[in-house]
């Protein structure tokens, strides 16, 4: 197992252009075919309920992109506030809505509007009035320092080119003794700086 | 990682071969890519 926290020597907006773009195709032709699993048999193969996922709307599913299921340590609880940071379609953000209740709050934070706009229409879909979508970066979380009880994200970091950066980001906005539950990869052998460094490797 | 940015109490989940069948795979099989999960508290 190999930990290596330097930046990649990518250019960063240029990767954020091109897994944008990618992202976008997810939320707009879900049904397209891509080098990733998406939606129900995704989530079926990485462990969420079928009740979880039956509770959501079809449009939120099928643009589901991830690779765990961060609530596999838990669920929110009651009155929480959770940041998904990379929420994507909204799939998790919806699920820790319910858990934390009206009492609660979800802040789901995406750099892509295609994606911004599909999590909103899902929560109005869904009656979840406690969800609230920004724009913002991983690495620059549109977020009060100290306010967030848990953060959840799924499969966004190994997309971020400095993962200390965005550690250092979730550690800020966590209150004291705060959570994170996340899913994301790993990789088992050396990845080559010639791959780090190769922006189509990145985005899929 | 987790450590250096602030985090203790480190729990690791299951891992999951999620690019398996995708066309993803032979890339993602060549570094031994796996989904996995994690949760830690803010120290």
């Amino acid at each position: 197992m190999t930990m290596d926290v330097r930046p990649a020597a990518v250019d960063a907006e240029s990767l954020r252009s091109q897994i944008s773009d990618k992202y976008s195709e997810v939320a707009k032709d879900p049904a397209k075919g891509f080098h990733f699993h998406t939606g129900r048999p995704l989530a079926r193969m990485v462990g969420y309920p079928d009740a979880d996922v039956d509770a959501l709307p079809q449009g939120t599913v099928e643009s589901f992109v991830g690779t765990g299921n961060p609530f596999s340590f838990g669920s929110m609880k009651p009155g929480e506030t959770v940041l998904d940071v990379g929420c994507g379609a909204g799939f998790d953000s919806l699920i820790a809505a319910r858990q934390v209740g009206r009492t609660g709050r979800v802040i789901a934070v995406d750099m892509t509007e295609a994606m911004r706009e599909k999590a909103a229409a899902g929560a109005r879909e869904a009656g979840l009035a406690n969800v609230e979508v920004r724009d913002g970066l991983a690495e620059d979380l549109p977020v009060d320092d100290e306010s967030i009880d848990v953060v959840i994200s799924n499969g966004v970091i190994n997309l971020c080119p400095d993962k200390m950066a965005v550690m250092k980001e979730i550690n800020r906005v966590l209150r004291p003794a705060g959570r994170l539950q996340i899913a994301d990869i790993i990789v088992h052998k050396e990845v080559p700086q010639s791959a780090k460094d190769d922006i189509d490797l990145w985005s899929g | 990682m987790l450590q250096h940015s602030g985090f203790a109490g480190v729990r690791w989940g299951n891992q999951i071969d999620v690019f398996s069948g995708s066309k993803h795979e032979s890339s993602a099989a060549s570094f031994e890519t796996r989904g996995i999960t994690f949760a830690a508290l803010k120290a």
